[in-house]
């Protein structure tokens, strides 16, 4: 019986990652890759924000570069929208050795109002450049030209490949968790001093996080755009994208492997459900949902779902004898 | 000579917490560093630890300089500490918390958790390995943090203050566990307020005194100081004891 928590949910998963082929509903299709896009940047998110405890609001700034990477390697080179991840990632590299390693100098609060800084200005740098679109912003391919640009109608070969990405982020997560890195990240997360006296290069484990973090996130913002195939400064750098994924973390467990992962198959199908029966004029709504969220989380339940999972396991018990 | 910490100054604006303080510690030694409250003790072993940097003198550690070196790389040189306010990582387990200590020279995984296991055992945690962290009380977590410290297989271990705080029962056990890392080959100093304790740990105390080293040698003959009782006890009292 021990293990019927364990078969039970492998079960649950299975069916879960396979239920949108097996529908023949196209809405519940986009929904689903939807929600796997959202885990994908949620759960990078978690790397820095949830493990390593220095809480971002400003991670569209990543989001935004990815998709635009892929837009602009579009447009202006009239490749493949996919082949401007890779060059997203490098942004991503860059951005995050210039603006972590100063920004890493500061604790708490001041780290968390420093990265919504960064995001706002990248939001309205990119809404004054005319290059890149301004504030109409970029528009990727009408109708394929090879298979290259991934441009599909239906909603199942997106969600194969973002399971898929989500997947090899969920390994790395793994078995960083099991490893010194994730250790560390714990650490400093909860007491700066404390790991630096046990040796814990601090402000290099924090920078490994932001890196991994930043890639992955980049990269869930050029197969948004490759979705989507159109982005916008609001789309890509608005403090909501940033929001979207620090609510999800914390509503399904941030810091916890799969916390970002639950918190999307809540929100996700939340968000677009309600988006098509209050219609188009009222997408608003869903953040009203979100506020809410947020104080119940912070009010009931700081560890988010996740925090509840030992008493269904029957961990709960075991810990406290 | 295994630390040597010379003519140590700490400025706080126009206060001098610690004022050209001297310290010399030989391998296998237990020191104690005494001192009223605000004498500048913490300072001094912050100094030492890396978590504060002095404005003026050097700090000698193995025969490197340290003087400015953070506090991650002194611990890999084998400069281990103790908060005097214990910090556990919430959220991770006992065993959890020692093994952030054992990962810096055993980086793999298993090696780590036999290490903290190690340690558990020896600082008298083992039972308490699974637990959240957050379970332990003011006396377990004083020892959850020598155990962590332990666990980066330190030289030198710096406990500030590891006692204070726990009723005489748990101050035997306490005494107790430093006795055996010292066996074990630690060299140590111990900051302390409590002079029984010194009295009956160390080998050699340093008594501060605003900022400065006021006196230094044997318990005995440190107690027996007429300076040093001024300082604790005010100036009538160390004049008219014999």
């Amino acid at each position: 019986m021990k293990n019927f928590p364990r078969v039970l949910l492998i079960a649950a998963a299975a069916a879960l990652v396979a239920a949108p082929f097996l529908t023949g509903n196209p809405f519940y299709q986009r929904i689903a890759a939807l929600t796997a896009l959202a885990a994908i940047s949620a759960s990078a998110w978690n790397l820095i924000g949830g493990y390593g405890g220095q809480v971002s609001f400003g991670h569209s700034v990543y989001f935004g570069i990815g998709a635009y990477a892929s837009l602009l390697a579009y447009t202006k080179l009239g490749v493949p929208p996919i082949a401007g991840a890779p060059l997203g990632v490098l942004a991503s590299f860059a951005l995050s050795v210039i603006v972590g390693l100063p920004s890493f100098r500061l604790r708490g609060h001041y780290f968390s109002m420093a990265t919504i800084a960064i995001a706002a200005l990248a939001e309205v740098l990119v809404t004054n450049w005319g290059f890149a679109g301004g504030a109409i912003g970029l528009m990727g391919p009408a109708s394929p030209r090879s298979l290259a640009d991934l441009l599909f109608r239906s909603a199942l070969p997106y969600y194969a490949l973002f399971v898929a990405v989500l997947a090899s982020l969920l390994g790395f997560t793994y078995l960083m968790q099991r490893g010194r890195m994730g250790f560390y990240l714990r650490a400093l997360g909860s007491g700066e001093r404390a790991a630096e006296s046990l040796g814990v290069p601090i402000r290099r484990y924090k920078l490994y996080a932001l890196l991994v973090s930043g890639a992955f996130t980049s990269l869930a913002g050029s197969l948004y755009a490759v979705m989507v195939g159109f982005i916008d400064p609001g789309s890509g750098f608005g403090i909501l994208v940033s929001v979207n994924m620090v609510v999800m973390s914390a509503l399904g467990g941030a810091g916890t492997l799969f916390g970002p992962l639950v918190g999307a198959i809540i929100l996700v199908p939340l968000e677009e459900t309600t988006n098509a029966l209050l219609g188009g004029g009222s997408s608003g709504a869903a953040y009203v949902v979100y506020g809410a969220i947020i104080m119940l989380i912070a009010r009931f339940s700081p560890g988010g779902l996740a925090q509840w999972w030992p008493l269904l396991s029957g961990k709960g018990r075991r810990g406290a004898a | 000579m295994l630390l040597e910490a010379k003519g140590i100054i700490k400025t706080f604006g126009s206060f001098r917490a610690v004022d050209e303080a001297d310290l010399t510690l030989q391998e296998h030694e237990l020191i104690g560093l005494i001192g009223p409250n605000g004498a500048g003790k913490s300072t001094f072993f912050n100094c030492l630890a890396g978590d504060a940097l002095p404005d003026g003198g050097s700090i000698r550690f193995r025969d490197r300089e340290i003087t400015r070196m953070a506090p991650h790389d002194r611990a890999r040189l084998g400069l281990a500490r103790t908060f005097q306010v214990p910090i556990v990582f919430d959220g991770m387990t006992v065993r959890e918390n020692v093994m952030v200590g054992a990962f810096l020279r055993r980086p793999h995984r298993h090696a780590a958790a036999a290490k903290a296991d190690e340690v558990l055992a020896f600082t008298g945690l083992a039972e308490q390995a699974d637990q959240p962290v957050t379970t332990l009380g003011t006396p377990g977590r004083k020892r959850l943090e020598i155990a962590r410290a332990l666990a980066s297989e330190p030289t030198v271990l710096l406990l500030d203050e590891a006692l204070a705080g726990l009723t005489s029962a748990e101050v035997e056990t306490a005494i107790a566990l430093v006795r055996r890392i010292h066996e074990s080959g630690i060299t140590l100093i111990v900051v302390e307020h409590i002079m029984e304790v010194i009295h009956r740990l160390t080998q050699r105390v340093i008594v501060f005194q605003q900022g400065r080293v006021l006196a230094e040698g044997s318990p005995a003959d440190v107690t027996a100081d007429p300076r040093v009782i001024e300082a604790y006890l005010g100036r009538r009292a160390g004049r008219h004891r014999p």
